[in-house]
């Protein structure tokens, strides 16, 4: 790390006006040109938002996972099925057979349509053509039934739990633990787990980010420079924090949040992220979730922020305020505020638990319901608007639009 | 050689006192011998090398083994089966890097099979110091440890002649104390024999070297032919007090195994020096191959030994009645020497030898289909590891398929180019030219196939694996799996719906239910567009789903099933109750209806398949425990249904044994044990696989008629197995035939069902199913080990609890035990024999072994997991207390179930009510009963759930 710290202060003091002037705008491949404040990301304002008016089973939304035309919905006190095409939520509770009232973290075989779910005391369990099946630790090898996160990995399924991170085989019935004896986990409180390209990241609160290759069966650690000090004092010389909170692993890029501020890393490079220089809504995160290797969205306890496009550092944050029924996007630009627009009531509440990502729409899970992002005309990183007058314009469509 | 072999191999590992203590492994004998033997030892090794234990591996080369091995169902060769090895080889199952390159397999039950591998305490000074030793691994058994391989055996009483196992007896057979004053002479070999011949023309290498090559059965077990006979043992009789007598009386003083007038005949190379034998040569391996042949380091090389001048050049000799006469006609037997008998006795040609069943090879048909044309009914044979290909328009066979083993279900893609069968005992698919009727590929899928079919486009194959619970998904063109769904407990057959757009698959074991709780099977759904399960139906107070079939409206699918009543004891049988049997209509938005195919006077056990005519009007079920087959109207039934109300369609007509005489239109009669049945597509004639008969039976649906048994060409002779077969699978035995053996163990194996059996209150002791999977030599039987044999377990207390009628005569019953101990035992899918453990594997072995606790306190021996589960069948067939009574139990005392395959026959414990192995620890072991293991860590756990499977 301190020999990343010293190429990445080089770069954050000489380059980075550079790196953001050169920065690809959305222009033809090859075409290089300077970003202007009129480079200006995606916003969403349409949003619809729902509660257990709507028909959700509880408003304390923990975890979202879309699968085809279903949105899967964990709560506090219930799993929820919301149907894309007609809109219809489906409940079930524990007297539906649902194995435990907390349903903490989803994930989405995406071969066999198997629904896993972490359940916050209650274990793991795979719901499948309407039967739950239930794992704790009295009846199969989990290691604890605190189950913050789940993931998908080929034929395993990954529980990151509050003692340990538990890997079951679907196939031959083994379960595997990993805690501070066979893994660098110097705290055994896994938070959250994400798979992709042959590695496992496991955020583990006090012990950093944990990957482990699957092909190697090797373990690496990602603790923080500095310690366990609550600044950060050398810029981008590693993860921010070791209590992680969630991850993401996405075109080889890894997006990690702790409670301290967040993080992105490339392989080579880190970058951090505090609310004291970037668009950052809060250092206090839980969870994010990336949509490629220069967007990622930060689930945080004062709204809803995106890095619209890493290389120019665009953020935009959503909140809501429901005492004015309105809501906000703002635009920053490293630690300038680019832009403020109003649009529409977004989140419905700005303590954000998670994010997903459908194609172009999000899905988000707060404390107080779920809201729906539509992402009609959505494109990635920044895009020109000709002049001010087009930028108004533009703004003016969208409230005519209503948004909800 | 080996002298000073022990002593340099602890110096080389660092065996000391001092030394860290490693995981031990294992030695061998011949390192041992290097200090147990000879006068002062008493002469410990060559006492050991003349019992049974020395040749207990070579035995397993006769044909009595071979013998016993089908008898218990092993369907691999002795010596390479896992459960013979067990007791006949030290270490047998021990992995790679457990044995030293010392150890020798072939040297049978050696001494650290009863004391334990002995690399970390064969040192001198550790050996001397006996606390020291057995922290190192020293142990000193018991006669406990004798019963564990010499307890009664069924399946070894019925093969081998002689007297009951003596343990006193044998203990004085085998006993090897040391002298406690030691005579003092020269033992062993000294420089004077050694230097009277001086060096040989070739060099000597040893019978265990050629062992390695004249082994096994496609060389006629030489290697263990020779050492079963005299001239293996020809060194350690020396070592007799007896052979003392006699070389006293030919004027040879002091040890006859030190002396050269002795050691010329009863020792290959005595009296050359030592650069006369190559490393690995041991002269205590008596009169050796090279006594005859000639020494042969040079010869034994494989491309040498193949030309035979080379061979004869380089030393190889052919031995003649001179050779033998040296050392023969100077004998002690006091008779001449007959060389005639004496070859015969020890010949040991190069002859393959075949090793497998002496019973005849029957074809034992379960399932058939017709090709897309219907010019060809193709039969899966399990027994034969075949596929019967039958032409339609002759009616007669046409070819046999060689597939893979035990294979179960056949089914054609689309455009009628290929067929695709699964093996259960092998673990994959075969996939088959129609044309040429050639096997073109065959795939790994899950554990033990059953089902198959491809969906409508012919673009995925979808293969049930019944062990593992799931269905493999799988690309017909590339023939890689995609993905792996998960069913209920045991799928096995599946339908696809006419319009191609669902799947149901029957399972045939209920869900895991709450004690007290009827049976709850399902019938899982899979949407065939997309691959994935999209519902699970559940069938309630059902259970032994199999046979599934489509209407051609699409409106419902018919499957067979039984009614077990496990709740109530089995007082009586009268009107069905203890087992109903008829099929569930499970309509398309998840309704299910259920219709009893009994009738008052007669049951129709057994439902095994059902097919419906392309006209929708009739139904045709096989009741393989009654030889018939069903021709239900359908129109009639559901008219039925829709007559009743929702009352009398979920209560009364799933109980009413008189309303099948509302829609079955007649019974056909079959050959014996019908399953696998289809219809042609004009509906004219149907086919059923006759499963004992090795026949089809033709049925004419004009005139509902069984009109030609079509020869699959079985054997014509009933062996007394066959016919212990049938009667397992015939409900003859019952009171108006409610249900057979097979009811209760399809394939052998279990239902998944607790029951209560005995009048003796409701719910009272109940008792879960067990396998009859390789149980031979696991008696007594019965959870409260009271019956000490099958023939008890199933003679008259059978009539009494079970089948209310005359029992079966002995002579039936003699044949049913022999099959149901031959019923083929599959293999541990989760080890093989010899392979190495995972890490996970080997620390749950740990586990498995321990002998202390986590914080160093000494676990007792019954608190162990191998003291009552030691291998090779993991039982000590002794009856304990596991703390695992409950109210609803009468005793708390129980048989040690045997654990062989343990993973594949949940639920556990006497009463089922632990779902998994797990829960026997976390849930019921609260007081260390059952093993101490409440101090082990959850990873702990794991580990030796992990190990537990590879048993």
């Amino acid at each position: 790390m301190k020999l990343y710290h010293a190429e990445a202060l080089c770069m954050f003091l000489g380059l980075l006006p550079t790196a953001a002037l050169a920065a690809e705008t959305d222009q033809p491949s090859g075409e290089q040109q300077a970003v202007s404040d009129l480079d200006l990301p995606y916003v969403y304002t349409d949003w619809q938002q729902y509660t257990v008016e709507d028909g959700l089973p509880n408003d304390h939304i923990f975890a979202v996972e879309v699968d085809g035309p279903w949105v899967w919905i964990g709560t506090e006190d219930g799993l929820a099925r919301l149907d894309k095409r007609t809109g219809e939520i489906r409940s079930w509770k524990e007297e539906d057979g649902l194995p435990w009232r907390v349903v903490s973290a989803l994930a989405v075989h995406p071969d066999t349509g198997e629904v896993w779910m972490g359940m916050f005391g209650g274990g793991l369990a795979r719901f499948s053509g309407g039967r739950f099946d239930h794992f704790h630790q009295l009846n199969s090898g989990l290691v604890n039934d605190v189950v913050y996160g789940v993931c998908v990995e080929n034929e395993n399924i990954w529980a990151a739990t509050t003692a340990g991170a538990s890997r079951y085989n679907t196939q031959t019935g083994e379960w595997t633990i990993y805690t501070e004896k066979n893994a660098p986990m110097e705290e055994i409180w896994n938070y959250g787990c994400s798979y992709a390209d042959g590695k496992v990241y496991l955020g583990v609160w006090g012990s950093g980010v944990l990957e482990f290759d699957i092909a190697t069966e090797h373990w690496k650690d990602y603790l923080d420079p500095d310690g366990e000090m609550e600044i950060d004092l050398y810029r981008d010389d590693g993860i921010v924090h070791v209590i992680t909170t969630g991850v993401s692993y996405v075109e080889k890029t890894l997006w990690v949040t702790t409670y301290f501020g967040a993080s992105r890393y490339d392989g080579r490079h880190w970058r951090g992220y505090f609310q004291k220089d970037s668009g950052a809504p809060s250092d206090f995160h839980n969870a994010v979730q990336a949509r490629s290797a220069n967007e990622a969205w930060f689930s945080t306890d004062k709204g809803l922020g995106q890095v619209a496009d890493f290389p120019t550092d665009t953020w935009v944050v959503y909140t809501t305020d429901h005492a004015s029924n309105t809501g906000q996007a703002v635009i920053t630009r490293g630690d300038r505020v680019l832009e403020t627009r109003t649009i529409p009531p977004n989140i419905p509440h700005n303590y954000v638990l998670w994010t997903e990502i459908d194609g172009d729409d999000l899905w988000v899970g707060t404390s107080k319901g779920l809201a729906h992002a539509r992402g009609e005309g959505f494109f990635p990183g920044l895009r020109r608007a000709s002049d001010e007058s087009s930028i108004q314009e533009s703004e003016e469509q969208e409230t005519d639009r209503g948004g909800l | 050689m080996l002298t000073g072999l022990a002593t340099l191999l602890a110096a080389a590992w660092g065996v000391s006192s001092t030394a860290q203590p490693r995981e031990p492994v294992y030695v061998g004998v011949r390192v041992c011998s290097e200090c147990h033997s000879g006068p002062e030892a008493g002469h410990q090794f060559s006492t050991w090398r003349l019992t049974p234990h020395a040749k207990a591996f070579a035995t397993l080369s006769m044909e009595e083994s071979t013998e016993i091995a089908r008898l218990s169902g092993i369907p691999e060769a002795p010596h390479t089966a896992r459960v013979c090895l067990g007791c006949h080889a030290t270490a047998a199952d021990a992995e790679e890097w457990e044995r030293d390159e010392t150890f020798l397999i072939e040297d049978g039950i050696q001494c650290e099979t009863c004391h334990g591998p002995g690399s970390e305490y064969m040192d001198e000074e550790v050996m001397r110091n006996r606390e020291l030793a057995m922290e190192r691994g020293l142990k000193m058994p018991s006669g406990s440890t004798c019963m564990v391989c010499h307890g009664p055996k069924g399946s070894h009483e019925a093969v081998l002649s002689g007297e009951p196992y003596d343990l006193e007896k044998a203990l004085q057979t085998i006993g090897h104390p040391r002298p406690e004053s030691p005579p003092v002479e020269a033992s062993t070999r000294s420089s004077e024999t050694e230097a009277l011949l001086g060096p040989s023309q070739h060099r000597f290498t040893g019978a265990m070297s050629c062992a390695k090559c004249h082994s096994g059965p496609e060389m006629g077990f030489q290697f263990s032919k020779w050492r079963m006979g005299p001239h293996a043992r020809a060194y350690a009789v020396l070592g007799t007090p007896a052979a003392r007598e006699m070389a006293k009386r030919s004027g040879v003083d002091g040890d006859p195994q030190a002396s050269y007038a002795c050691l010329r005949c009863h020792a290959t190379g005595a009296g050359h020096d030592a650069t006369s034998f190559d490393p690995g040569f041991d002269f205590r391996d008596g009169v050796q191959c090279e006594s005859c042949h000639g020494a042969g380091a040079e010869y034994s090389l494989e491309a040498v030994m193949l030309d035979r001048p080379a061979a004869t050049a380089a030393g190889l000799k052919d031995p003649g009645p001179d050779m033998c006469a040296a050392c023969h006609d100077q004998g002690h037997a006091g008779a001449p020497f007959d060389y005639g008998a004496a070859v015969a006795k020890i010949a040991h040609p190069k002859t393959p030898m075949t090793v497998g069943a002496t019973e005849p090879v029957y074809k034992t048909p379960i399932n058939l289909a017709l090709t897309p044309d219907g010019s060809e009914l193709w039969v899966t044979c399990e027994a034969s590891s075949s596929t019967v290909v039958v032409d339609t328009s002759t009616q007669e066979v046409l070819t046999e398929i060689e597939v893979g083993g035990q294979p179960h279900d056949v089914t054609f893609h689309p455009d009628g180019k290929r067929a695709y069968v699964t093996n259960r005992l092998d673990d994959t698919l075969s996939v088959i030219d129609v044309a040429t009727h050639k096997v073109i590929a065959t795939i790994e899928v899950g554990d033990e196939p059953h089902g198959v079919l491809l969906d409508a486009p012919g673009e995925l194959i979808y293969v049930l694996n019944s062990s593992q619970d799931s269905v493999s998904v799988i690309d017909a063109e590339t023939l890689q799996e995609t993905r792996r769904l998960t069913t209920s407990r045991v799928p096995w057959s599946l339908a696809l719906s006419p319009d191609g757009e669902q799947i149901f698959v029957t399972n045939t074991l209920s869900d895991f239910v709450p004690p007290r709780t009827p049976p709850m099977s399902e019938v899982t759904v899979i949407d065939a567009q997309r691959g994935v399960v999209e519902d699970r139906l559940r069938i309630p107070a059902a259970n032994l789903l199999q046979g599934v079939a489509w209407h051609p409206s699409g409106e419902f699918a018919i499957v067979t099933l039984n009614r077990t009543k496990n709740l109530v004891p089995m007082t009586r049988l009268l009107q069905g109750w203890t087992i109903t049997n008829g099929v569930g209509i499970v309509w398309r938005d998840g309704r299910v209806d259920q219709v009893l195919l009994d009738q008052p006077d007669l049951a129709f056990p057994d439902a095994a398949d059902v097919i419906l005519t392309a006209d929708g009007r009739r139904a045709l079920v096989t009741s393989s425990g009654s030889d018939r087959v069903a021709i239900v109207d359908l129109e009639k039934m559901l008219s039925m249904l829709e007559a009743a109300t929702p009352e009398e369609r979920e209560r009364i007509l799933p109980n009413h044994l008189a309303k099948s005489t509302e829609f079955v239109e007649t019974f056909v009669k079959t050959g014996r044990s019908p399953r696998g049945i289809t219809i042609a597509a004009d509906d004219k004639t149907a086919y059923v696989a006759n499963t004992l008969d090795d026949t089809v039976t033709v049925i004419d649906l004009k005139r509902l008629a069984a009109v030609k048994e079509i020869d699959l060409g079985g054997p014509e002779v009933i062996s007394q197995t066959r016919w212990g077969e049938q009667l397992f699978h015939s409900a003859d035995i019952t009171f108006r035939r409610q249900f057979s053996c097979h009811s209760c163990h399809p394939d052998g194996h279990v239902d998944g069902i607790t029951y209560d059996i005995e009048p003796d209150g409701i719910g009272t002791d109940p008792v879960d199913n067990r396998t009859l999977r390789g149980i031979f030599d696991t008696a007594p039987f019965k959870w409260s080990g009271l019956n000490p044999s099958l023939q008890r377990q199933c003679g008259p207390r059978l009539a009494v609890f079970f089948t209310r009628i005359e029992p079966f005569t002995p002579e039936e019953l003699e044949a049913l035990e022999l099959y149901i101990t031959t019923i083929p035992r599959p293999p541990n899918r989760h080890r093989a024999l010899g392979a190495p453990l995972t890490e996970a594997q080997r620390l749950g072995k740990a586990v498995y072994q321990r002998t202390h606790t986590n914080d160093g306190r000494l676990i007792p021996p019954t608190g162990r997991c191998i003291n009552c589960h030691p291998g090779p069948l993991y039982t000590d067939r002794q009856i304990h207390d596991v703390g695992t009574r409950t109210p609803l139990d009468s005793k708390g005392e129980f048989d040690t179930p045997h654990l062989t395959n343990i993973y594949d026959s949940a639920p556990y414990l006497h009463d089922g009510t632990a779902y998994s192995l797990e829960e026997i620890w976390t849930r019921f072991n609260t007081y260390d009963q059952h093993g101490v293991t409440n101090d082990l860590t959850k990873d702990q756990l794991n580990h030796l759930i992990e190990y537990l499977k590879t048993l």
